[in-house]
């Protein structure tokens, strides 16, 4: 019959060698490239966009106010969602590991719902004002058009949005609800351990 | 990193004397001596990260068990990895009954890693010898809370060991 020593002799059986120092930290080094890799990338892929949409408005001189609008709400939704994203991101990389358990699942339930909120709020307003920043861009180019052209200019934005707003945005989403709800609910589920009447 | 030599060497003093009591409360967590080596390699990355932010209002090793508890509790975030029952390689056993206790020891980490989550963190802190109170502020429970769910636990592995000599 196992007692309560021996638990404890068995417990300080297991034992490893620890890794050399040196293969720490090059783990260091890595996890510090990798964050800084994620967040450049994101940055340099949506400040590139509002970096050409700025160069449009300076080579091209618009000269309606609808097109100079469209720019604005485009620089708009791009600066909002980088905003939001670099807000939130140090607290994705580092999220209060020098906290107690029970804090740290609270702190981990946060994080999780400020992401189902980047996701579906977020995206969801980045989205309309790009829609609405492109439709009133396109006003200045289309009205020297002819009327065929810029109903096919017009139709080919808006189905190429339609299927982002229709099509690949909710797939996405689902898929990353479906993951987040999943981790919401597995954290939950250990909150619940707290409590003083649960049994093993 | 900009810290100073003598952090650098304060580290590798806390390195040499946690790290096998952090890679058993990760083992006693996951039961995959890999996969816990790399739970315990992550957490020695917060603690040489976070080294100079470190005021003293618990004492280190209360801070370092907190944060490798914390990594075991993300664990649940990498869904693809599956635990395993099994020892380290390296693990060296001698003496009488070595059969005996290699068998008992693997047991015990499979009893454990099989307990919910906090129970299996707040087992193998209790075995690693540390005080109640010092769980308690580890896991954020009250103490009294903190010594029922230790007397349960040890209850139900002692029951567990008996029911599998049956």
């Amino acid at each position: 019959m196992i007692n309560e020593i021996d638990l404890k002799k068995l417990w300080g059986n297991q034992k490893t060698n620890a890794p050399d120092l040196a293969e720490l930290f090059q783990r260091v080094d890595k996890f510090k490239k990798k964050r800084l890799r994620t967040l450049i990338k994101l940055n340099i892929c949506l400040l590139a966009t509002a970096l050409f949409i700025g160069f449009v408005w300076y080579w091209y001189q618009p000269e309606m106010i609808t097109t100079k609008i469209g720019i604005c709400l485009v620089f708009l939704a791009i600066l909002i969602f980088l905003v939001a994203y670099n807000k939130l991101y140090p607290l994705f990389a580092k999220p209060g590991f020098e906290l107690n358990s029970k804090h740290y699942l609270q702190q981990l339930l946060h994080i999780k719902a400020k992401e189902l909120y980047l996701q579906k709020t977020m995206l969801k307003l980045y989205f309309a004002l790009l829609l609405l920043g492109i439709c009133l861009y396109l006003v200045e180019y289309t009205s020297r058009m002819e009327l065929l052209w810029a109903v096919v200019v017009y139709s080919v934005v808006l189905l190429w949005i339609g299927f982002n707003w229709f099509y690949l945005k909710p797939k996405i989403n689902k898929k990353q609800n479906i993951h987040l709800n999943n981790l919401i609910e597995k954290f939950k589920k250990i909150e619940e351990q707290f409590k003083t009447n649960q049994k093993p | 990193m900009n810290l100073s030599k003598e952090n650098k060497l304060d580290f590798e003093e806390l390195y040499t004397t946690y790290w096998q009591k952090i890679f058993r409360l990760c083992m006693g967590y996951v039961n995959d001596a890999d996969w816990a080596k790399d739970i315990a390699q992550e957490t020695f990355v917060s603690v040489w990260e976070n080294l100079s932010k470190f005021r003293g209002e618990s004492s280190i090793g209360t801070w370092i068990f907190r944060i490798a508890s914390n990594h075991c509790l993300r664990q649940i975030e990498r869904q693809n990895r599956m635990p395993k029952s099994e020892l380290p390689t390296d693990l060296e056993l001698t003496g009488q009954h070595s059969e005996e206790k290699e068998e008992n020891t693997v047991l015990l980490y499979r009893f454990i890693s099989e307990l919910p989550e906090m129970q299996r963190i707040i087992i193998s802190l209790e075995l690693e010898e540390l005080p109640q109170a010092e769980i308690a502020k580890i896991t954020g429970l009250s103490e009294a809370n903190t010594r029922v769910k230790i007397h349960r636990i040890k209850k139900k592995l002692t029951q567990n060991f008996a029911n599998y000599d049956q």
